[in-house]
């Protein structure tokens, strides 16, 4: 089996099966470490990995992932799937080095529920995968520009628990950025 | 989301308060769950708790909601298990507090409805609510893919209506700071500052110094590609003050976690030039904290939330945006005053009337007038520890500006001084004699920088690259090599649209920000060969290639220059290709003097108008008119610029403290 075509199966935390390809799989870097060891010759340095490699090579390889729904596995799998022939590349430190601008496609990937959004948000962070990431961050991010703090309270459904003097005196604390 | 364990109890307290009937048939259906889910058996001990002390609900509740989130507690991972969002469903969370009155309030109706129902149908409905509520989530999920699949197309439509309202989360809460502080960071200082509005959780982190410290990052002396807005330094003023009291409007905002951003003032002070007309931008802003080295007490000190860092500098900056100033005048000279420099402490003004004056900035004080030219002062230039001159007497003086004493004189020009700069131990001068001269004070050595036709009204150094740009009245603008002494670019004529009148200032830039350029004019490519003579007499030593070469591989030259001429017009131009690149039109006479910074230019002219332009667009963003004279020198700094004018008077136009 070549490193290319193997085959990497992902189990959600209700135990869904994702069988997908390595490449796929390795858009998380999380996975691509975790894999790092394993490759064509996975028969010589197989001691420490996962008892499916030291029996049969055509087994493909499991990764429990117990932090990760099923629906919410579907679609970052997809947009791993989308982009698995683009790189992008990053610094020392991990972040990107040029900011991809939110393309449509992943417009209308990341138009869900909230629940489905933070999920992949989460997702995207465990599994580290950074423009993903950092995508459905700036999905949230636009969802509050532009809304007075009322609109902002009514969108994410979230009580104001100021009493009416604080609120003024926050409200006078950051007037500065009122008008431009 | 699955049925929420919170209500469904108050479902069944309150139909057990009307229904006696349906208040006995209920534990048996409970205990007919309890056959048909054996796993669930943790809910129902809490059910049958809650049966028992009324009063434990809640305490029953939180136990039982456990088995209904999504991800059951034994897959926590410990790196995720903020705010129990893994162990709970958000919705289910007891430690969420949202608005719980639409809660309530549907809670209510569903209630109502229920009650208008015979008994029977009360008992059933609540029977299948039970069932769910004691489902474990992968039952609850066949339960619901099985009623869908009944629902007809209207019940469909509800149910997308109702669940579209009913998924909103606050992410703040839902997720790891971490990330809901790279949301944040996504949005622009006006939604943030409306973040910080609702709620303490949100205000919290919306003030949050990671996230002010990143706004900062991208704004400050670099304008942002996204917003257009660039925020100026200010920080040696900033950092002198500091140390006496925090600010009013630090003790507002939460004070920052951590010393780190102790260096937010100091670090960027080291990057501030005079304020001369040669305000070169610094490169990049580095404040990243080094704190560790600063002691505790220093960090204490100086360390403010970076939010009030942005604001202070916002406000100035939309000030400048909008022109809203304060004036101060400074009155003492009794000529024109011809040169001007400034800095947080002193301003200093050259006259005709053969002194130099040191104002105090702030009070507008006169603290000191020099006298020693014989003639009128044409240029000045100082730092902190000396001031230099050139007049009209031809010399060149050095003066220590805190006692006033002349410390030397430097004779060598055939004909009045009329520009001077220096750097380290050099000094640099511009004449009437036609030359630029060289003076290397430790060595003792003057080198004379032969090739302007006519008068030389402006010199500037370029340290970083060891270069020299030379502004002249025969129109032209001159780059010389310090090291060789040799001519290695001029900056002019007609093929590079370059002036047409006497050139009276330069600026050399480093600008990496795109900036708009006219549009090509048709006509360029048939006047190349015309432009033959001035190419040839560009250069004895390099060929033109040769040096674009050197001039485009080499990252320490200025990038671009910045000129004002006799014709009216500023001009921009692309050291690399030593072509004008862009002319602002505006003045209706000569362009005495500019100055610029990372943002803006502002230009002084015959006109007796004083106008600021947009350093990137080049547009005109205002114009100062009701002054008295011709305007003959500007200076500029980050909240500042100060005019000198041909009948003495000198005003400076004040964006911050208004």
């Amino acid at each position: 089996m070549t490193q290319s075509d193997m085959k990497v199966v992902l189990i959600s935390s209700d135990d869904e099966r994702f069988v997908v390809d390595r490449k796929v799989a390795e858009k998380s870097l999380m996975i691509k470490n975790m894999l790092k060891h394993v490759g064509n010759n996975n028969n010589d340095d197989d001691s420490d990995e996962e008892e499916d490699d030291d029996d049969q090579n055509s087994e493909p390889y499991e990764i429990p992932i117990s932090s990760v729904r099923g629906s919410v596995m579907k679609h970052v799998l997809d947009w791993c799937e989308h982009y698995k022939n683009v790189d992008f590349p990053t610094n020392d430190d991990g972040d990107l080095i040029a900011e991809h601008p939110v393309s449509d496609w992943d417009k209308e990937f990341l138009t869900v529920d909230q629940e489905m959004l933070y999920g992949i948000i989460l997702a995207a962070n465990y599994f580290n995968i950074k423009p993903l990431l950092d995508r459905a961050c700036q999905q949230v991010a636009n969802m509050i520009k532009g809304k007075s703090p009322e609109e902002i309270r009514k969108t994410f459904n979230i009580s104001n628990d100021f009493t009416a003097e604080e609120e003024a005196a926050i409200r006078r604390e950051n007037e500065w950025a009122e008008d431009r | 989301m699955s049925f929420r364990p919170q209500t469904t109890p108050n479902v069944l307290q309150d139909v057990c308060d009307t229904s006696n009937d349906l208040h006995k048939l209920l534990p048996s259906a409970i205990a007919q769950s309890k056959a048909s889910f054996a796993e669930s058996t943790p809910t129902l001990v809490a059910v049958s708790k809650f049966q028992k002390h009324g009063d434990q609900t809640q305490q029953a509740l939180e136990e039982g909601s456990s088995i209904f989130a999504p991800t059951s507690s034994k897959n926590v991972t410990p790196s995720l298990s903020k705010n129990n969002y893994q162990k709970f469903c958000y919705r289910h969370n007891p430690e969420v507090k949202r608005t719980t009155r639409v809660d309530e309030d549907k809670m209510r109706q569903i209630q109502n409805s229920l009650e208008k129902l015979p008994i029977r149908e009360q008992e059933a409905i609540s029977n299948v609510w039970s069932l769910f509520s004691a489902a474990p989530s992968h039952h609850r999920t066949l339960m619901l893919q099985g009623l869908l699949t009944q629902c007809c197309f209207p019940q469909l439509s509800m149910l997308s209506e109702e669940v579209s309202s009913l998924i909103k989360i606050d992410f703040i809460t839902a997720l790891p700071s971490e990330l809901s502080l790279k949301i944040l960071c996504y949005l622009d200082c006006a939604s943030l500052c409306n973040a910080a509005q609702v709620s303490t959780k949100w205000k919290k982190l919306a003030d949050d110094d990671r996230v002010w410290h990143h706004m900062c990052e991208q704004h400050i002396d670099k304008k942002c590609p996204q917003c257009g807005w660039g925020l100026p330094l200010m920080l040696l003023k900033r950092a002198r003050e500091m140390p006496t009291a925090p600010s009013a409007a630090a003790t507002v905002v939460t004070p920052p976690a951590s010393g780190s951003e102790a260096e937010q003032e100091t670090t960027v002070t080291k990057k501030r030039k005079n304020n001369s007309g040669k305000a070169e931008p610094a490169t990049d802003i580095d404040m990243v904290a080094s704190s560790s080295s600063n002691s505790q007490q220093q960090a204490v000190r100086k360390t403010r939330p970076w939010k009030i860092v942005y604001s202070e500098r916002y406000k100035v900056e939309r000030n400048w945006r909008k022109g809203i100033y304060k004036a101060k005048e400074f009155q003492g000279h009794e000529d024109g005053v011809t040169c001007i420099q400034f800095d947080d402490q002193f301003l200093m003004t050259g006259s005709y009337d053969k002194t130099v004056k040191i104002w105090n900035v702030n009070t507008g004080e006169l603290l000191r007038t020099l006298e020693g030219h014989n003639g009128g002062i044409k240029a000045l230039v100082f730092d902190d520890q000396k001031l230099i001159t050139g007049g009209l007497d031809s010399t060149i003086k050095v003066w220590n500006h805190h006692t006033g004493q002349c410390i030397s004189t430097y004779r060598g020009h055939a004909e009045s001084v009329l520009s001077v700069d220096f750097h380290n131990k050099t000094i640099v001068s511009g004449s009437a004699d036609h030359t630029v001269k060289v003076w290397h004070v430790e060595t003792r050595t003057c080198y004379s920088l032969r090739g302007h036709t006519e008068w030389v009204t402006c010199v500037k150094i370029h340290p970083k690259s060891n270069t020299i740009f030379s502004a002249s009245d025969d129109s032209t603008v001159r780059m010389w090599d310090m090291s060789t002494n040799q001519c290695i670019r001029i900056f002019g004529g007609f093929k590079d649209n370059g002036h047409i009148g006497q050139v009276q200032c330069v600026i050399p830039l480093t600008i990496k920000d795109a900036l708009v350029e006219d549009e090509k004019e048709g006509f360029e490519e048939d006047t190349a060969s015309i432009s033959e003579d001035a190419e040839t007499g560009t250069n004895d030593e390099n060929s033109e290639e040769d040096l674009n070469n050197k001039i485009l591989d080499d990252p320490n030259y200025p990038t671009h220059l910045l000129t004002s001429s006799l014709d009216n017009t500023i001009k921009v131009w692309d050291v690399k290709t030593g072509k004008c690149i862009r002319t602002q039109f505006g003045h209706i006479e000569g362009v005495w003097s500019i100055a610029a910074d990372t943002f803006r230019i502002v230009s002084g002219a015959h006109d007796r108008l004083i106008k600021v332009w947009d350093l990137q667009s080049g547009k005109c963003m205002h114009t100062f008119g009701g002054n008295s004279a011709p305007i003959s020198c500007v200076a500029l700094g980050d909240s500042r610029f100060v005019s000198g004018l041909e009948n003495g008077r000198v005003k400076m136009y004040c964006f911050d403290d208004v």
